[in-house]
């Protein structure tokens, strides 16, 4: 066990010993790091809080076949330790010795692409993670990738533009040229796991899973952190100290994938963004409600398990897996268990997962061919925001167009995510016809008693819920 | 001249090298400083004791009200602002005590140990209870042509309403901040991102007790201001100041975003009343507008702001009988200040609610009653307040821009698609902007110039504007770089800093390009004349029998010739090293003052404005009315931006101002709770539009052959006015709604249309529709 991370920076790796700093601790993000750096300034803080995308900077990170991958982040929510054995690239390490510009920044000065400049070197990272994907995106692509930056100043439209002319689909750069040796030098930081004790804090980062349920037994007390893009704002917004922190984003177990013809099991430690690819063709529902599920930044680093660990009643993952009849597969010393996903939350972020479990893993089961599913996020804007009322929807309709099985699950309508009950009971065995589903709608006001807050209204809510089933009926009626 | 080149700072944008306050290094004795603020919408100060705070770890200074040495006071305009809240605070975040650290962390623990009690007195929140309990902050305006009562009596249809538009953040990405470094004696130099450095210096000086000559202030570039930082980049900028002086070290205080968004003032709330005669045509007749603003808890620039919703209240269209009332209320909220448009959008919204409901009242398009109801070309064309509408491009724009738009086709599309789709609508809107340029305090309008040339031909410019990201520097370079005929590469502008340029206005008002321009221009026009003097000079003493007079010497492609005899020349270089052997002086200053306007504020009529600008859009939207969510199809803008001395720079301009505008009328939503907290206090929750947010398809152009002849080169400024064309996507997403009902009801609707509105207002809209169907089957 190592108490110090190493990284590489500007074509070096680099070594922070917290015992020996007293500026930096394993709870400060990337982003105080690099701004701590007279030489990396160029990172922004806009918000610290994951939404504005000024702090974006590239992480690479060794493929198994010894490339590197190059993922756009929000450094806000970054902790130190979590750039352990990878490559940290910022805004200042894109142009060429030469001083030529890089492609990206080229085209963004050609496109007039900055006003005021604060957002740029945000943008300009962003835009440089699409480049090295390699592939020559389309107009929702860049805008998606785009969705995490925000900019007060263009109205976006130079930018997109700026995207489109320097992506040519190479992604060829002095990265390329530097690779292998970026990648060597990566080889040398030793994979072993990290437990970083200071005088206010721990930091474990265990390697296995059986050394990580080890430490949550000794250690009750221990926060689970996985992408911290939930945890992180603790942090940087609520400014509390984390005493200790078990961080099992390096555990190889968690983010593998396996499964066959009837079920996909994915691991808590997949990322979203990795979790997208997976479900894109044979869980589109899963996939639909995850194109609007933060920005790529954050999906870049949050995780499947996180989702679920945060038990939010506005998370977006949870409802979908409801209808999907997902089971969620939990270990600790004692064993391991399924639990479905109706039933893992139990009140407001209240679980039926134990402190010693660790969330290992979601097991989807492929649905029928007759099954109709679809999900669904009412937000105030799109992109990079969170539901004010979500919902994942099921019907199995048998062969005279009757219900043989509904699931109405829903998010934002009570504290916890919940199934529309009685409105599900109604409709079980009857008619798919509209006739059935306008009735069904005023039993869903009877289901939930949803409260006014912030994002919404008691009164908007219950109406867009009403016409969500609605909407449903529109969709799979056919 | 008329390029569209880069942005002068564009490559060290995006190298990252550009530098905002937060990335000024400093002397190692740097402290930061941080602002504890009122938990209280309203209370009485009861007590506290500082004593443990200043004893935290790390802390060098902790203030409170009284130890401030000179005036408590940061009003701009009206002295009703303190520094630190003395006594009693008026709104939650209203600033009470500055702590100095080492670190941020240790001023946060600091703040904690910082004992005070409060007593909490009633406060007033929203616009209604202020005028329940009559707390205007001033007295009610008016400003009126003709009888508007008595015109209403013999209309042919009269309709009223009531319109309440959101207030709005500003969220600029770089949020506020301002370092403050001492010298010696009374020397205080501020680094801030203030949109009016000569009154940061008279701010900072008046607090501290100094004379202004001691004070310099300097803004290199902002992160973004619209408006935001032109009387509440103040604050910073003195709490740093007074931090700075206390502890004799260099402080910097930059707001965290949740602060910051608690703590400053937004676009003004309106509640607005209208009545509006119009005749079977839909040409109106008479409009009474009663506007009603929620200045928060002191006045700021609330009533120039008023001043110009009542100037644009008719946005492009005459009115024969006009009558407009305002009032300012005072509440317990952060004190409401400038945004781009100023009052602007406020007033025009409430004029374009009114065509709208005519056109949907009469079952017209409603491009056809705006045609009908633009000011003319030479009748009809003087607006409310007396002054005329000159250079009228209204019927232009709406001409090229039908058509260019396809709107009449368009318009089809839309009433086959709204009758094919039950749960999904499509809304095509018009939205026209004509707006007013100058500051309506009419002494503002001036702007200074310092030009130095140095003996190596290269040029450095000062002038009194403010580089926020709107290409101000870069117009300023390039008509430096044109007016002494060199490469722009000669060119550079300087960080702003009120020891070259004293006394100027904030870059605000749209004006900054057209004053600040014809400043620089000034004072160039006077070194060429020294120039040319000495250089004509030097050609005839080469060879006396010709006659170079100075009036001969041009200044172009970097050569400073004869035009009767071009082969007498010299490279302009090489000329400034002979100026300077000639004792020639190269530095000037530049002045400009914004002839030809006035008005008398008494009587409400005259000459505000220097010329207006024009714009238009039309937006198309399609709209989910089972979730409300909208999107935007798409979006024609034909913009008048004169002859434009930079066409990327304007266009880009226009791009960012509508979708701020658009931002303003669809997601940007403020809310506060029942105690006066912002609810909506950070990103997570406040939500301005992202890269998916713009139109699918967005076409901008900008107006040929449209010469001003009231601005340098022929230009005309952009700015503000695009902001308002974000109308025309409220206005569409209006439309929309209404189709639910197949055009025949009056929508429930305010803005911003969020997808909550939408939702309530077309479930209003299904209701009466039942309402409706179940009465005529009972008859
Ligand atoms: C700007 C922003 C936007 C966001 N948008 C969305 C959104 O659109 N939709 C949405 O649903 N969420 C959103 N989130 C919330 C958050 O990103 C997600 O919930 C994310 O999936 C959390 O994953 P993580 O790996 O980062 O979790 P972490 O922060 O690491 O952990 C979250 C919680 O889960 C627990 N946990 C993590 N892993 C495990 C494990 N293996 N076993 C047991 N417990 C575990 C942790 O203890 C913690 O309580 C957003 C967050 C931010 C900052
Ligand atoms: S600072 Fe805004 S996303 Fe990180
Ligand atoms: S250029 Fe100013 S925020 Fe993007």
């Amino acid at each position: 066990m190592k108490s110090s991370i190493a990284f590489v920076l500007d074509g070096k790796v680099v070594e922070i010993d917290f015992d020996r700093s007293s500026q930096l601790t394993p709870t400060t993000t990337v982003l105080n790091y690099l701004r701590g750096l007279p030489q990396h300034r160029g990172v922004k803080e806009g918000c610290a809080e994951g939404d504005c995308g000024a702090c974006t900077i590239v992480v690479g990170e060794l493929t198994a076949n010894r490339t590197i991958e190059y993922r756009a982040v929000d450094s806000c929510l970054l902790f130190l330790p979590m750039i352990h054995g990878k490559q940290l690239i910022t805004v200042e390490n894109l142009q060429e010795l030469s001083g030529k510009l890089h492609p990206v920044q080229q085209a963004m000065v050609d496109a007039h692409g900055s006003q005021c400049g604060f957002c740029t070197p945000g943008i300009v990272m962003t835009l440089f993670a699409l480049y090295k994907g390699g592939s020559r995106p389309s107009k929702d692509e860049i805008g998606d990738a785009l969705a995490g930056n925000l900019c007060r100043c263009t109205g976006y439209e130079p930018i997109l533009k700026a995207a489109a002319a320097a992506c040519d689909g190479q992604g060829r750069d002095h990265f390329s040229a530097d690779e292998a040796g970026i990648a060597e030098l990566l080889g040398s930081i030793a994979p072993d796991g990290i437990s970083i004790s200071t005088e206010s804090q721990r930091y474990d980062q265990p390697a296995t899973v059986n050394e990580c349920l080890l430490l949550m037994e000794k250690l009750p007390d221990s926060l689970i952190v996985n992408g911290a893009t939930d945890v992180a704002l603790r942090v940087t917004k609520k400014f509390e100290n984390l005493h200790h922190i078990i961080d099992c984003s390096r555990i190889a177990e968690l983010r593998s994938v396996s499964g066959g013809d009837r079920s996909l099991t994915i691991g808590a430690g997949v990322r979203i963004s990795e979790v997208m690819e997976l479900v894109r063709n044979d869980f589109p529902g899963l996939y639909q409600m995850l194109t609007v599920f933060a920005a790529r930044q954050i999906r870049n680093v949050a995780t499947l398990g996180g989702n679920i660990g945060t038990a939010s009643p506005i998370g977006d993952s949870l409802p979908v897996l409801m209808a999907y009849g997902a089971e969620i597969i939990l270990r600790s010393r004692r064993g391991t268990r399924h639990v479905k996903a109706d039933s893992f939350v139990q009140g407001y972020r209240k679980t039926d997962r134990q402190p010693d479990e660790l969330i290992m893993a979601v097991m989807l089961p492929r649905p029928s061919a007759s099954a109709r599913i679809q999900t669904y996020k009412v937000s105030k804007r799109r992109d990079l925001d969170i539901a004010t009322v979500s919902a994942a929807f099921r019907v199995d309709l048998d062969k005279q167009g009757m219900v043989s099985d509904i699931t109405l699950a829903y998010g934002g309508m009570a504290a916890y995510t919940k199934r529309a009950s009685s409105a599900e009971a109604f409709l079980s065995g009857k008619h798919w016809d509209r006739k059935q589903v306008e009735e069904a709608q005023n039993l869903i006001d009877k289901d939930f008693s949803p409260i006014s807050d912030v994002r919404g209204s008691a009164e908007f809510r219950r109406i867009a819920a009403r016409n969500l089933l609605l909407k449903f009926w529109s969709e799979t009626k056919g | 001249m008329h390029q569209q080149i880069p942005h002068e700072s564009a490559a060290l944008h995006v190298t990252g090298e550009a530098l905002y306050i937060d990335d000024l290094s400093s002397s190692p004795s740097l402290l930061v400083g941080r602002v504890v603020s009122s938990p209280h919408a309203h209370a009485r100060i009861a007590s506290y004791d500082l004593t443990k705070a200043m004893k935290a770890p790390g802390v060098v200074a902790v203030l409170c009200a009284k130890d401030i040495p000179g005036h408590n006071q940061m009003g701009p305009v009206v002295k009703d602002e303190p520094c630190l809240a003395s006594g009693e605070v008026s709104f939650v975040g209203q600033a009470v005590f500055l702590i100095a650290a080492k670190t941020d962390a240790q001023c946060r623990a600091a703040e904690k140990l910082i004992d005070v009690s409060y007593e909490p007195l009633h406060p007033i929140l929203t616009i209604d209870e202020a005028v329940a309990s009559n707390n205007l902050l001033g007295p009610a305006r008016t400003m009126q042509r003709g009888d508007a009562d008595t015109a209403l009596r013999s209309v042919a249809h009269v309709i009223k309403g009531e319109l309440r538009t959101g207030a709005a953040e500003h969220w600029y990405l770089e949020s506020q901040a301002s370092l403050s470094v001492p010298g010696e004696g009374d020397e205080m130099a501020v680094y801030c991102g203030s949109q009016h450095p000569s009154e940061t210096q008279t701010l900072v000086a008046e607090v501290l007790g100094v004379r202004k000559k001691d004070v310099v202030v300097e803004v290199r570039r902002i992160g973004g201001a619209f408006g935001g930082k032109e009387t509440q980049g103040n604050h910073v900028a003195c709490w740093s100041a007074l931090l700075a002086h206390a502890t004799g070290c260099p402080v910097k205080v930059r707001l965290f975003r949740d602060d910051d968004m608690i703590m400053t003032g937004k676009r003004h709330r309106f509640l607005t009343r209208y009545e509006a005669g119009f005749d079977n045509e839909g040409i109106l007749q008479a409009v009474k507008i009663e506007l009603n603003s929620d200045a928060g808890a002191a006045t700021d620039l609330s009533f120039a702001i008023m001043e110009r919703a009542m100037f644009h209240c008719d946005n492009a269209y005459f009115v024969p009988h006009m009558h407009v009332v305002a009032r300012v209320w005072k509440t317990n909220l952060p004190s409401n200040t400038a945004f781009r448009g100023f009052g602007g959008p406020q007033g025009m919204a409430a004029m374009e609610s009114i065509i709208d409901r005519v056109a949907r009242f009469l079952h017209k398009d409603t491009s056809e009653i705006r045609h009908k109801n633009f000011y003319g070309l030479n009748s009809n064309n003087t607006t409310h307040y007396g002054q005329t509408v000159e250079e009228n491009r209204l019927p232009r724009l709406f001409d090229e821009l039908m058509e260019s738009s396809e709107y009449y086709s368009r318009r089809v599309t839309v009433q086959a698609y709204n009758a094919a789709n039950e749960f999904t609508k499509k809304g095509l809107a018009l939205t026209p902007v004509k707006f007013g340029i100058s500051f309506t305090t009419t002494f503002l309008n001036q702007a200074g110039a310092l030009v130095s040339i140095y003996n190596d031909g290269t040029v450095l410019v000062n002038h009194g504007g403010i580089e926020m990201g709107q290409g101000l520097h870069t117009k300023m370079q390039q008509i430096a770089a044109a007016e002494l005929g060199i490469s722009i590469d000669r060119v550079r502008v300087n960080a702003t800093n009120t020891s070259k340029v004293p006394n100027t206005s904030a870059t605000a008002a749209s004006s900054g390009t057209d004053m600040n321009g014809a400043a620089v221009k000034n004072a160039i026009e006077t070194l060429k004349l020294r120039i040319a003097e000495c250089v004509a000079g030097m050609f005839n003493e080469k060879n006396p029998s010709l006659k170079t007079s100075k009036d001969d010497i041009r200044f172009e492609s970097d050569v400073i010739f004869d035009s009767k005899h071009s082969e007498r020349k010299i490279d302009f270089a090489e000329a400034m090293a002979q100026m300077v052997l000639r004792q020639v002086s190269l530095s000037s200053t530049g002045y400009f003052r914004t002839p030809g306007i006035g008005w008398d504020r008494e009587k409400g009529v005259g000459t505000p404005f220097r010329y207006f600008a024009f714009g238009m859009a039309v937006s198309e939207v399609l709209v989910d009315t089972l979730t409300g969510a909208t999107t935007l199809l798409r979006t024609d803008i034909l913009h008048d931006a004169g002859d434009s001395i930079n066409p990327a720079i304007d266009i880009g301009q226009i791009e960012g101002g509508y979708v701020q505008g658009v931002g303003w009328c669809t997601t940007e939503e403020i809310k506060w709770d029942d105690a006066g907290n912002l609810m909506t206090h950070s990103p997570d929750t406040y939500k301005i539009p992202t890269a998916r947010d713009i139109p699918a398809d967005f076409r901008v152009k900008l107006l040929e052959n449209a010469t001003n002849p009231n601005a340098i080169h022929g230009s005309k400024t952009v700015a503000e006015p695009p902001l308002m064309l974000g109308l025309s996507t409220w206005l569409a997403i209006k439309d929309a709604v209404s189709a639910v009902a197949n055009h025949q009801i009056e929508p429930e609707f305010s803005l911003p249309a969020t997808n909550e509105v939408i939702l309530l207002s077309i479930d209003n809209l299904r209701g009466q529709m039942k309402a409706r169907a179940s009465k005529q089957v009972s008859a």
